[in-house]
C-alpha cells in the first residue's frame, strides 16, 4: 500500500503572534515553526500501517518556503520513506483551493491508495484542504476521523460527531482521511531515524513543474484575507494585580461572595 | 448581493436550530434566500421551512440520504446550487457541514470560507484563526463562495417567508462511502454536567502528574470536580471523560476555574454557560480572559497551591 501524508508547517503553538504591516497575516520573522499538530497524528497513523506491513510506502508532501525542509526532515526521521516539497514563491498567497490543486498534482504523480492528513491547521483553522483535495482527486473522503481500521476493500473509520457521538463509515480505496487529534500516540524521531533521514530523498517541485503555472498563488485565489487583527476586547475579565498572596486572598473573597465557600 | 442558498439540516426529525441561524446570516448579507433540505421522508419539514425563512426550498428526499453521506450530500447540494444559481452557499459548521462544504466549493470552482461567525454585505466574512487568538476578515475575489457558519453565532431567524418546495431529481446510485451506524457516546465515568464547581487544567499544566498534584487538590478543597481541555486528553494525560468542550462535556457550573487553558473555541463552547469564570494563565492575550469574569495573569504553579491552602483554611 502507498500512503501520501500531507503536512503543513505552522507557527509553534506558543509563538508570539504579531500582525504584519499589511495586516494580511502574522510576522513570520524570528518565530519557531512546527508540524501542524493534527498532521502529526496523520503521519503516525501512516507509520503504524508501515510498521504492520513493511511493504507500505509512506510519502510526505508539504508546500512552503525553505523552512519547510525542517518539517519534512522530521517526518523522514520519524520513518517516512520520501518527501515531496513544493517550494515556489509563485504559490505564495494561494487560498485553500490553490493548495488543494498543488497537492492533487503531487498526488497524481505519487499515486497513493490512501491520503492521510490533519482535519485542520493550527494557524488557519479552516478544515478546507482535505475535502477539496479529495474532490479534485475524484475520491471519497471522511473528516474528523478518530479511528481507522483496514478492511478487505478499504477502511472502516469512525468520525467524531457532536457531544461525543461517533459515525461509522466504510470507504473503498483510494480514499482520503482527515484525522482528528488524539487518534493515536505520536512517536518521536529516534537518533537513528534522524541519521537515516539524511539519506532519504526530498523531491523539490515548482508550480510550473506540476503543470499549474498561473493556476495557483495570490492571483488565482478565490478568497483573500482583507484584514487580520486581535479580536476586539470586550469587557473581558477583571485582571487581579498584586502579589500572589494578595491575588489569592481576592480570589477567596470572590468565591465566598458567590456563596461557594 | 445576488442570491443565497441555505443548506438546512435535519436533526431528530426536525430542521435544526443552526439552519434558522443560517437564515439570519443570509439576511445580514442581504439577497434572495432559497434553501435545500436533505433527508428521507422530509416533505413536511421542507414545507415548514419554506414558510419560516427558507424561501424557495429544494427538497433532496431520498432513502439514501437518511444518514449523512458525503457523496450524496455533495451531489444533492450541487444540484440545488445549480438550480438556484446561488452566488453564496451557506452551511452550518457541523460534522456534516464541515465535511461536505469544501468538497462542494472545489466542485463549483468557488471560494471557501470556514466557520464564519459574522458577515456584512460585500460580502465580507469574519472568522477566528490561530485557535481563537486572532480574527480575520475574508472576502471572495469575484466568483461564487461557499461558507460554513459557526453554530450559535447568530440568533435563529424567527420571521416568516413566502416559499414553495421543489423536489430535486437526484441520481444517488454511485455513493462510494457507506454509512454503517451512529454510535452514542458511552456513559461517562465522570459526570461534570452536575458539578457546581469545576477546576479545569489545560496544556499549561504541562505534565500528567501535575493534575493530581496541583489541579485535583483545588477541586477537592472546593468540593468540586476536575476537568480538562482537549490537548490534555489528546496527550493521554487524562481520559476523555474529563474533557470539557464541544467534543466532550458541555458544563454549566456555578464556578469554573480554568488553569493554563488558553481558550480555544472548542473549549469555550463547553464552559461559557458557567455562572462565573475565573481564569489563571501566564499569557495576558489568552482568549480565555475575554470570557472570564476574573483573571490572574501569572504562574498557575504558584497561584493554585496557595489558593488551595487558602480555601482549606477558610473552610477551617
Amino acid at each position: 500500500m502507498k500512503i501520501l501524508v500531507c503536512l503543513k508547517q505552522v507557527p509553534h503553538q506558543d509563538a508570539r503572534l504579531d500582525v504584519n504591516a499589511e495586516s494580511s497575516w502574522i510576522k513570520e520573522d524570528g518565530i519557531k515553526f512546527e508540524i501542524n499538530s493534527y498532521d502529526t497524528f496523520a503521519l503516525e497513523e501512516a507509520l503504524r500501517a508501515k510498521d504492520a506491513d513493511a511493504s507500505t510506502e509512506v510519502v510526505v508532501a508539504s508546500i512552503g518556503p525553505e523552512r519547510v525542509t525542517q518539517a519534512l526532515r522530521t517526518a523522514l526521521g520519524m520513518g517516512a520513506d520520501r518527501a515531496v516539497h513544493v517550494k515556489d514563491a509563485a504559490v505564495d498567497g494561494s487560498d485553500a483551493l490553490g493548495i488543494a490543486r498543488l497537492l492533487a498534482a503531487v498526488a497524481k504523480e505519487v499515486g497513493p491508495d490512501v491520503v492521510l492528513m490533519g482535519l485542520m491547521s493550527d494557524d488557519s483553522n479552516a478544515s478546507a484542504v482535505p475535502p477539496m483535495l479529495a474532490e479534485l482527486m475524484g475520491i471519497p473522503h471522511a473528516t474528523a476521523v478518530v479511528k481507522v481500521e483496514k478492511t478487505g476493500a478499504g477502511f472502516r473509520v469512525e468520525r467524531e460527531l457532536e457531544g461525543g457521538a461517533l459515525e461509522v463509515v466504510d470507504l473503498p480505496l483510494p480514499c482520503l482521511l482527515a484525522v482528528q487529534t488524539g487518534l493515536n500516540q505520536v512517536r518521536y524521531a529516534s537518533l537513528k531515524g534522524i541519521m537515516a533521514a539524511k539519506k532519504k530523498p526530498i523531491d523539490v517541485k515548482t508550480a510550473e513543474a506540476l503543470g499549474l503555472a498561473g493556476q495557483v498563488g495570490a492571483g488565482a485565489a478565490k478568497v483573500r484575507i482583507q484584514k487580520i487583527y486581535q479580536p476586539p476586547k470586550g469587557e473581558g475579565a477583571e485582571i487581579l494585580t498584586g502579589s500572589a498572596d494578595e491575588v489569592v486572598s481576592k480570589l477567596v473573597g470572590k468565591i465566598k461572595e458567590l456563596g461557594l465557600l | 448581493m445576488g442570491s443565497i442558498l441555505v443548506v438546512a439540516e435535519i436533526q431528530k426529525g426536525a430542521i435544526r436550530e443552526a439552519s434558522y441561524e443560517l437564515v439570519s446570516f443570509a439576511k445580514k448579507l442581504g439577497g434572495d434566500v432559497s434553501s435545500v433540505v436533505l433527508g428521507s421522508g422530509i416533505a413536511g419539514e421542507a414545507e415548514a421551512f419554506a414558510k419560516r425563512g427558507g424561501g424557495k426550498v429544494y427538497v433532496a428526499d431520498d432513502p439514501a440520504l437518511a444518514n449523512y453521506n458525503v457523496d450524496g450530500w455533495a451531489g444533492a447540494i450541487r444540484a440545488a446550487a445549480d438550480a438556484s444559481g446561488a452566488d453564496v452557499v451557506l452551511l452550518s459548521n457541523t460534522p456534516s457541514g464541515w465535511d461536505v462544504a469544501p468538497r462542494l466549493a472545489a466542485g463549483l470552482d468557488a471560494g471557501f470560507v470556514s466557520d464564519a461567525f459574522d458577515a456584512r454585505p460585500g460580502p465580507v466574512f469574519v472568522r477566528r484563526v490561530f485557535n481563537g487568538k486572532l480574527d480575520a476578515e475574508v472576502a471572495p475575489t469575484g466568483g461564487k463562495v461557499v461558507v460554513t457558519v459557526q453554530p450559535g453565532a447568530l440568533a435563529a431567524f424567527e420571521g416568516t417567508s413566502e416559499g414553495a418546495t421543489e423536489k430535486l431529481a437526484l441520481d444517488l446510485s454511485g455513493l462510494r462511502a457507506k454509512f454503517v451506524e451512529t454510535r452514542v457516546a458511552e456513559a461517562k465515568g465522570v459526570d461534570l454536567t452536575k458539578a457546581e464547581i469545576i477546576v479545569s487544567g489545560g496544556r499549561g499544566v504541562g505534565a500528567p502528574e501535575k493534575f493530581p498534584e496541583v489541579i485535583q487538590p483545588l477541586a477537592a478543597a472546593l468540593g468540586g470536580a476536575m476537568g480538562a481541555s482537549r490537548p490534555v486528553v489528546d496527550a493521554g494525560w487524562l481520559p476523555h471523560e474529563y474533557q470539557v468542550g464541544s467534543s466532550g462535556q458541555v458544563v454549566t457550573p456555578k464556578l469554573y476555574i480554568a488553569c493554563g487553558i488558553s481558550g480555544a473555541i472548542q473549549h469555550l463552547v463547553g464552559m461559557k454557560g458557567a455562572n462565573y469564570i475565573i481564569a489563571i494563565n501566564k499569557d495576558p492575550d489568552a482568549p480565555i480572559f475575554e470570557i472570564a469574569q476574573l483573571g490572574v495573569v501569572g504562574d498557575l504553579f504558584e497561584i493554585v497551591p496557595k489558593l488551595t491552602a487558602a480555601v482549606k483554611s477558610a473552610k477551617g
